[in-house]
């Protein structure tokens, strides 16, 4: 009798055991599918400038247009940067800290505001006040042939580093 | 004691078991391709390559899903047999309905299917869709029209045969599963016998997608006037047909006979005579089937101008296999070259203060500064005139506070800036 029991329940848990089998490989499949394809930084230098235009006390706007390889496509997308002429030209990123809005440079108060969740910070890029965690990034810059060049670095990078 | 026999007939009822796991590897399969396809005629053909050379499984996957449909046609069809031997149509009819109808939306599926690569071979079978629905008669202008979604074979084509097979036809045969497992007691009928056909089945066809590809022709802006486009398996049939029936014949033998079909096949429960009606049309289809399919076969083998191109188009394939993957270039911004697009160093010395670090303009007190972006789309503003304009402001019907420049910038400095202007976009 109790054979017969344990062969019954056998034959429920065997069909199961079947589909199981086909879901895992199809799982399987699945997940290397899907898995999420990280794209290697690019490294090129992107011009920003010429260093004899950069005068003055003022953050300087300027835009960098980059690449981004995200899957099967090459995406180009400019980005804001500041120039900052009164401190050796440091260029810093326009996207602000705490959540990644971009922030823009106000003339009359002499400091950049986020227009999201009002950070602000000063000439300098340093934190004033708000609830960005620091002040704006700087890019990793430098001078060829005159010419002021960044490395585009995405916001999630930055707060790794 | 059960008999052979019996035993052998317990087995032939698990066409079922098959069907369903065939739909189900369908389903997983298909809503992973849509993880990565984008129906759009200028990205649908990139992103198939994606998910073939680059993404991991991705060959297997989308092999899977090209071949599974040509088995679960070939299953399906087998069911129906199987169901009009064993009287469905009297003993069980949704069983029997459910067949029938599966029947029509894969063959649906297939056919809209093959037009979402966008490469050549999807190409064809869309101007062959084309060709069928507009020579059907009375409604055939119409129905062209309304399959194509305009005059012409499109990107919104391609929107259509993608919303019709990824949403449209997957939900009636969502429905008519639904309606067959709460209806009829599926638990009761699916059992051992069932799961271990169905894994069988799916192992078979695991194995041959390892070993087989999903064919991909050349895009559509590649394709040469020789190319031989052919049809997956289950069309074979349809396309050997159509080489014997001249133009309006094709669209009735092609869409109306078979729509007839599955009508009466449906019906078939309330018919007089049904083993006659079913009997006829089964044998019909399965001889015509089995008769055609094997002709495109044999005229493909015994022609050699036709092998020998036959042949040269799958050495192309697999030498475009082995090249690396292209990616499409996207723009996201106005402006496509690298590197600085900032304002030049004069505009930012006279013209900033007042009309804004990028344009944007500004106000001072009660003084509106207007903004530069979109400039160029107003009258008179080209680079020409904005020189003009910076050496003469009234000539251009513009007040203080806009000053000449003409004492602070040379011609070739105010061109520059002109230049930089026009480009400006909101």
């Amino acid at each position: 009798m109790d054979h017969e029991r344990s062969r019954r329940s056998f034959l429920k848990l065997f069909p199961l055991g079947i589909l199981a089998g086909v879901f895992a490989s199809m799982g399987g499949a699945a997940f290397r599918f899907l898995r999420p394809k990280l794209s290697a930084a690019t490294e090129s230098w992107l011009n920003v400038a010429s260093v004899s235009e950069l005068t003055g006390a003022q953050p300087l706007a300027r835009k960098i247009v980059a690449e981004h390889i995200a899957g099967w496509a090459i995406a180009t997308e400019e980005h804001n940067v500041f120039v900052l002429p009164a401190k050796n030209n440091q260029v810093l990123s326009a996207v602000c800290p705490h959540e990644g809005c971009e922030v823009a440079w106000d003339q009359n108060t002499n400091r950049f505001s986020c227009p999201c969740h009002e950070s602000y910070f000063a000439a300098d890029g340093a934190r004033i006040s708000g609830p960005a965690p620091r002040g704006l990034d700087p890019l990793p810059m430098r001078v060829q042939d005159g010419k002021l060049q960044v490395q585009y670095v995405a916001k999630e990078q930055a707060t790794r580093a | 004691m059960t008999l052979p026999v019996e035993k052998a007939r317990a087995w032939v009822e698990t066409t079922g078991g098959i069907v369903g796991v065939l739909l189900l590897v369908q389903f997983v399969t298909g809503v992973l391709l849509a993880f990565y396809y984008v129906p759009s005629v200028d990205h649908a053909y990139t992103t198939v390559s994606y998910v073939e050379k680059v993404v991991s499984s991705g060959a297997w996957v989308r092999s899977l899903h090209h071949y599974g449909s040509q088995w679960l046609s070939f299953f399906v069809f087998l069911h129906v047999i199987r169901l009009f031997l064993s009287r469905a149509y009297v003993t069980n009819r949704i069983q029997w309905i459910v067949g029938i109808l599966l029947l029509g939306f894969v063959m649906a599926a297939g056919g809209t299917g093959y037009s979402l690569p966008w490469d050549a071979r999807a190409f064809f079978s869309t101007r062959i869709a084309e060709g069928l629905m507009a020579g059907l008669p009375v409604a055939g202008r119409m129905a062209r029209l309304w399959l194509l979604g305009g005059s012409d074979i499109s990107t919104i084509t391609l929107s259509r045969f993608f919303a019709l097979h990824v949403l449209v036809i997957p939900a009636f045969v969502i429905a008519v599963v639904i309606w067959r497992v709460f209806r009829s007691n599926l638990a009761e009928n699916f059992g051992p016998r069932h799961a271990i056909a169905g894994g069988v089945v799916f192992l078979l066809l695991a194995l041959w997608c390892l070993k087989y590809r999903a064919p991909l022709g050349p895009s559509v802006v590649d394709v040469t006037a020789d190319y031989l486009p052919r049809p997956g398996a289950q069309f074979l049939w349809l396309y050997q047909s159509l080489k014997y029936l001249p133009g309006g014949l094709g669209s009735l033998a092609g869409v109306a006979l078979p729509g007839l079909v599955l009508l009466v096949l449906v019906l078939l429960p309330w018919l007089k005579k049904q083993r006659l009606i079913g009997r006829s049309i089964l044998g019909v289809g399965l001889v015509l089937v089995v008769v055609m399919t094997t002709a495109s076969y044999l005229s493909d083998r015994r022609d050699p101008q036709t092998w020998k191109q036959l042949s040269r188009q799958a050495a192309q394939e697999e030498a475009w296999r082995r090249e690396q993957f292209k990616p499409a270039t996207m723009t996201l911004t106005a402006s496509t070259t690298t590197g600085s697009v900032g304002p030049p160093v004069l505009y930012t010395k006279f013209c900033a203060n007042c009309h804004g670090p990028n344009g944007e303009g500004a106000r001072q007190g009660r003084l509106n500064f207007p903004p530069l972006l979109d400039v160029s789309t107003k009258p008179r503003r080209t680079v020409d005139d904005i020189v003009g304009l910076l050496k003469n402001p009234p000539g251009y019907g513009l007040q203080p506070p806009m000053r000449s420049f003409s004492d602070k910038l040379t011609d070739e400095q105010m061109k520059e800036i002109g230049e930089w202007i026009v480009k400006l976009k909101r």
